[in-house]
């Protein structure tokens, strides 16, 4: 006969301490601070869809107040920051964004309909993170094409830029099979190799266009 | 037999039942956000073209190139080697055999990085190692190792040497290499260095 069955309380004892012990561990478990709302094939897609991004001629109506909904983080290091930067940009850099006060602070601002356009030195110094927003569900975050440096370059005529494509990546610029096939080493001359360049371009809007 | 052993009993296998309605941990978090945004800002990810000619040169049997643009722009050319895989079939089970093949250093290219380095992104989030993006693309490869441009007179030393190795390198790229026939794809082998007992190099 066991000790236990001597004393029918202490089985109880141990009845609700178990209990306990599993209702404290179930309580206990819960999901990771960060989770992406979307898959990787809403993630491809996503690439494409051109709400996404920030043309450099949009910013002309951001900087000059037309359209007040939009929040501008510079993503680059404090140093790049204090040499230079698009005016009313914060700094708050890449490693810092997943900050838990970053991430209310996004919440909030997408309840509240604003725009958060980030940018780097370029398009593929934000890629990355602009991406993570986008995939952990934050779809009022958008990506300026062309980053600092091309900014930096047109400040003083953004409204140019609409006919200018050097800010546009993912495109060929030179036909790469002629150019390998004849350009060698002694063929300097480069200029009859380059392509003509189909650019497809969007509609100019005087506001930027997305949900928020 | 006591009854609260049997009561006892009984409540642990419903309990250990309920494991079967625990949500499945979905899969497409393979890689955490935290994770993924700390691999993000670390700039080991990308490869200069010059380093990439140097390993296609050097036949680095560790190097497997990956073009990420559409199968028409990858018939038309890419790199000696490259296999094709179209920036939106990244999630296909072809892709899947190519990139989780391990041990060996996946370099992504495409016309320029940035196509290259969204789909770094996808691979990494899914969980797929040693995969690096080949810093300006196809573009940045005409005009580096194809057509490179003489350095000014007053460029340090280790400028010209660049630059010979260029030379040397687009000589190799349009002279020596014939061009694959396009079409096929190319199937992969994966030879593997032979272990080596005795330390390599003079050092």
């Amino acid at each position: 006969m066991h000790i236990h069955e001597l004393n029918p309380k202490k089985t109880i004892i141990a009845l609700s301490v178990f209990i306990v012990v599993i209702v404290i561990g179930l309580s206990s478990i819960s999901g990771p601070r960060l989770e992406y709302k979307l898959s990787p094939a809403e993630t491809i897609e996503l690439i494409t869809w051109e709400e996404g991004y920030v043309y450099p001629y949009e910013l002309e109506d951001i900087l000059g107040g037309v359209v007040d909904t939009v929040i501008l983080i510079d993503i680059r290091n404090n140093f790049d920051f204090s040499r230079g930067h698009i005016p009313g940009a914060e700094n708050i850099s890449a490693i810092e964004l997943l900050n838990e006060e970053n991430i209310s602070r996004l919440k909030k601002l997408k309840k509240e309909g604003m725009c958060v356009m980030i940018y780097g030195d370029s398009q593929l110094h934000a890629n990355g993170p602009w991406m993570i927003y986008r995939q952990l569900g934050f779809n009022n975050v958008k990506l300026l094409l062309g980053g600092y440096d091309y900014y930096a370059q047109w400040k003083d005529n953004l409204a140019d830029t609409y006919a200018e494509d050097g800010y546009l990546l993912g495109m060929p610029r030179h036909d790469y099979a002629d150019v390998a096939a004849n350009a060698g080493i002694f063929d300097e001359d480069d200029g009859d190799n380059k392509k003509p360049l189909n650019i497809t371009r969007r509609k100019k809007t005087t506001v930027v266009e997305g949900g928020c | 037999m006591n009854r609260n052993y049997l009561l006892l009993t009984a409540l642990l296998i419903i309990l250990s039942g309920g494991l079967l309605f625990l949500p499945e941990k979905s899969d497409i978090n393979r890689e955490n956000p935290e994770d993924l945004m700390w691999d993000i800002v670390q700039p080991t990810r990308y490869l200069s073209t010059d380093k990439v000619a140097k390993m296609i040169i050097e036949k680095d049997p560790l190097l497997l190139l990956i073009d990420v643009r559409e199968d028409y722009e990858f018939e038309e050319f890419t790199l000696p080697g490259a296999v094709n895989v179209p920036f939106d079939s990244i999630l296909t089970d072809y892709a899947d055999e190519i990139l989780s093949i391990e041990d060996v250093n996946t370099v992504l290219i495409s016309n320029d990085d940035i196509r290259a380095d969204q789909a770094w992104v996808i691979a990494k989030r899914l969980g797929y190692k040693n995969i690096y993006v080949m810093k300006g693309g196809l573009n940045c490869w005409i005009t580096t190792i194809i057509q490179p441009v003489e350095p000014a007179e007053t460029s340090p030393i280790t400028e010209f040497e660049l630059y010979k190795f260029r030379l040397g390198a687009s000589a190799y790229f349009t002279g020596a290499e014939i061009p694959e026939e396009s079409g096929e794809k190319k199937k992969l082998n994966v030879t593997r260095r032979k272990k080596e007992t005795v330390v390599e190099g003079g050092c």
